[in-house]
């Protein structure tokens, strides 16, 4: 009982040694980077077809040497906020650490303050949903010091849609209902036998 | 003891050798786990097996949410919607279960039930939207009524002295598959995704897995099992051995014992407490504490994976109780146990750090699996005649409660997952408190000793047939099991006085 014990309050300690990180608010980042996106007014991406291209530059305006610290840029994509009603796993917080409004990583690169491009072809596993893409600028330490989205603040304007794959093949809607069938069949099969094992027993 | 009730002599056709120690109704009185001896601890084995691969199909998805909800953009709605028809369907199959095995026998009911739903599971492989991902939960979800044939199978084959063991063995292995299911299908998952396929396609594949195990569990059932200890129940119906038995009646004398309806709202706060972990504990560490899909369909088997020891124990602890207690050591066994569970479940809602939350888990999961086997060492003595039809209304309470503790606090957005945990405890505290009015005349209750005015076992489960039967006969079975289950009076059997020993004409 006493090692039980024990065991719990070393639990305990440790985790809340761990729970006393924090992360990056998005609050306190800049938007210096300009990002932008080609996807068309009402085209939907297709899952594993479609391709999208994504540019994005530092934003002159700002004093100069605000981008002194930019190591690295990720550009992410995010769900946008029709996506995100009633799925939680999909929400967007103020710590980064814990945000999860953008789950999928397009691309990273070096910083550099214009001339960036890439072109993303929708990978197999992105879900049906709507979204905008996000780019952070990261320093040496890794962590988010500037962003750039290619919609406004409210992440309302310059949406897009992805259709997913569906995951399904001819080959596995044909397995289903083969093996369905079959198990009913066998049911029939297993009634019978019965029957005629009973009659037999009567017969004795 | 075989021929002293003015019945004639079973026939020498009859009279088999069992490998393990029989009584009067050829139950057995042993309990061995590791035989596998035809027909008692043969069909433990076949039972407890098929029951866990219907556990595994019913609770395969939820580890495989966070893909599945990706796939057939699932809303948190959908996902509660899902999850409720999962544990809905089973309570009206489970008291349907209960009235077949009444009427055919625990061996064809579990294999038809179970072969019935397979193809549920493997349509879940096509599901392509919210609408057909909650239908073919809905009706994988009827196969664990195969709860209740598993439950009447055990007290067919194994004596009073036995039966909470039994029960509590097959029943706490069976629901072991809802805890092997949240670390096979990801581990499945990874495999099949691993040799190529996307994600969207493998977790369809992986549903095959435990499809093809159920539908082999039931062929294994089929061909393997035997009802009673003397043989098939149609076999036994045809050669005039087994009469069988007037539905209307036997559905009456289920209804009308109070002690079914009790028993079953408390086990909707045990095993329906079970099952709606079942259902969001994964997603639950998960999303709060951030692991990763593997991780938390580990910490969520555990859960599942107490069942192994748990629920056994806690039908152990109910034959230990009865042993020096008798039923009232049942009765107060169940009420503590079960209350020390909703205790745990208020604890794992405050609890916001990750190795705690998993200790308390751990911790509420023995309690409230123990409380499921501590129920089932009381219902077989509730009734005799309708045994199946008072396991089916249990059973099926079970998943009442399943039901309505997911759409009070589980769906949709309106409380935190932590808060809804930590407020279902507060209802399991409270429901147990029914437990307390069970009682029972020849054993007496929590807080009251047997009837002043001598009731015996025999008065009890004589009161459900009526004269007309008595005089055909057909109450012979009853009537054993009343002797049998003198040993409910605890370590007063020595000094009981002695029923007396005659013709059932006597009772009226």
């Amino acid at each position: 009982m006493a090692v039980v014990e024990g065991f719990l309050v070393a639990t305990l300690l440790l985790s809340c040694l761990a729970s006393t990180s924090y992360g990056v608010t998005f609050s306190s980042l800049q938007k210096t980077l300009v990002v932008s996106a080609s996807n068309q007014q009402g085209k939907v991406l297709k899952g594993g077809e479609g391709n999208i291209t994504i540019t994005w530059s530092y934003n002159n305006s700002f004093p100069a040497g605000t981008d002194s610290a930019y190591k690295t840029v990720k550009v992410k994509l995010c769900y946008a906020p029709i996506s995100q009603q009633d799925r939680a796993w999909r929400k967007t917080v103020d710590n980064l650490e814990k945000d999860k409004t953008c789950q999928h990583n397009i691309v990273s690169r070096p910083y550099s303050p214009s001339n960036n491009k890439f072109t993303w072809s929708v990978e197999r596993d992105v879900p049906t949903a709507t979204y905008f893409i996000r780019a952070y600028a990261y320093n040496s330490a890794d962590e988010e010091v500037a962003f750039g989205q290619n919609t406004d603040a409210h992440k309302t304007t310059n949406l897009f849609q992805v259709e997913a794959i569906s995951g399904r093949h001819a080959s596995l809607d044909i397995a289903s209902i083969c093996f369905s069938a079959f198990s009913i069949v066998s049911l029939f099969g297993f009634f019978f036998l019965e029957k005629r094992k009973a009659k037999s027993a009567e017969k004795k | 003891m075989e021929g002293s009730y003015g019945a004639p002599p079973p026939p020498e056709s009859v009279q088999k050798k069992f490998a393990l120690p029989v009584d009067s109704e050829h139950k057995a009185t042993e309990f061995r786990l590791f035989s596998v001896a035809a027909p008692h601890m043969r069909a433990f084995h076949l039972s407890w097996v098929s029951f866990f691969a219907c556990f595994v199909s019913t609770f395969a998805a939820p580890p495989l949410l966070p893909i599945i909800r990706d796939d057939l953009d699932l809303t948190a709605t959908d996902i509660g919607n899902a999850g409720i028809a999962a544990v809905s369907g089973a309570v009206f199959a489970r008291v349907a279960m209960g009235t077949a095995c009444d009427l055919f026998g625990p061996r064809l009911a579990s294999a038809a039930l179970t072969l019935i739903t397979a193809p549920a599971v493997y349509c879940t492989a096509i599901a392509n939207s919210p609408a057909s991902f909650l239908l073919v939960r809905f009706f994988t979800g009827f196969s664990i009524a195969t709860f209740v044939s598993t439950q009447f199978w055990m007290s067919s084959l194994f004596s009073s002295k036995v039966v909470g063991t039994a029960n509590g063995v097959a029943g706490g292995w069976g629901n072991l598959g809802g805890g092997a299911t949240q670390l096979i299908m990801p581990l499945v998952f990874d495999l099949i995704h691993n040799i190529g396929s996307t994600k969207f396609t493998a977790w369809r594949i992986a549903f095959f897995i435990p499809a093809l195990f159920q539908t082999l569990s039931a062929y294994a059932i089929f061909f393997l099992g035997q009802d009673l200890p003397d043989g098939n129940y149609s076999q036994l119906h045809k050669s005039g051995d087994k009469h069988k038995d007037n539905f209307s009646q036997v559905f009456y004398h289920a209804i009308t014992n109070y002690r079914g309806w009790i028993l079953a709202l408390t086990y909707g706060y045990c095993f329906g407490v079970e099952l709606t972990i079942d259902n969001i504990i994964a997603q639950y560490f998960y999303d709060r504490f951030n692991v990763n899909l593997h991780t938390a369909g580990i910490i969520a088997a555990s859960f599942g994976l107490a069942n192994l020891f748990s629920r056994p124990g806690g039908g152990i602890l109910s034959d230990i109780m009865a042993k020096r207690y008798g039923m009232r050591g049942r009765l107060w066994a169940l009420w503590t146990v079960q209350t020390l569970g909703g205790i745990f479940c208020i604890l794992l809602g405050k609890v916001g750090s990750l190795g705690v939350s998993i200790a308390v888990m751990i911790i509420f999961s023995v309690f409230v699996q123990a409380a499921c086997g501590l129920t089932f060492g009381i219902v077989p003595f509730v009734s005799r005649r309708s045994l199946g039809i008072v396991s089916g209304m249990t059973g099926g309470g079970g998943n009442v409660g399943a039901v309505l503790t997911q759409v009070i606090f589980f769906r949709g957005s309106r409380f935190s997952t932590e808060t809804g945990i930590t407020l279902m405890g507060v209802m399991i505290i409270c429901c147990s408190l029914v437990i307390m009015s069970i009682y029972f005349p020849q054993w007496g209750g929590m807080f009251c000793g047997p009837s002043s005015k001598v009731t015996t076992e025999e008065d009890y489960y004589m009161s459900e047939w009526n004269s007309a039967e008595k005089e055909r006969g057909i109450h012979m079975a009853s009537m054993k099991f009343s002797e049998n289950s003198r040993s409910e009076r605890g370590r007063r059997v020595e000094s009981a006085p002695t029923p007396i020993n005659g013709t059932p004409s006597t009772y009226v």
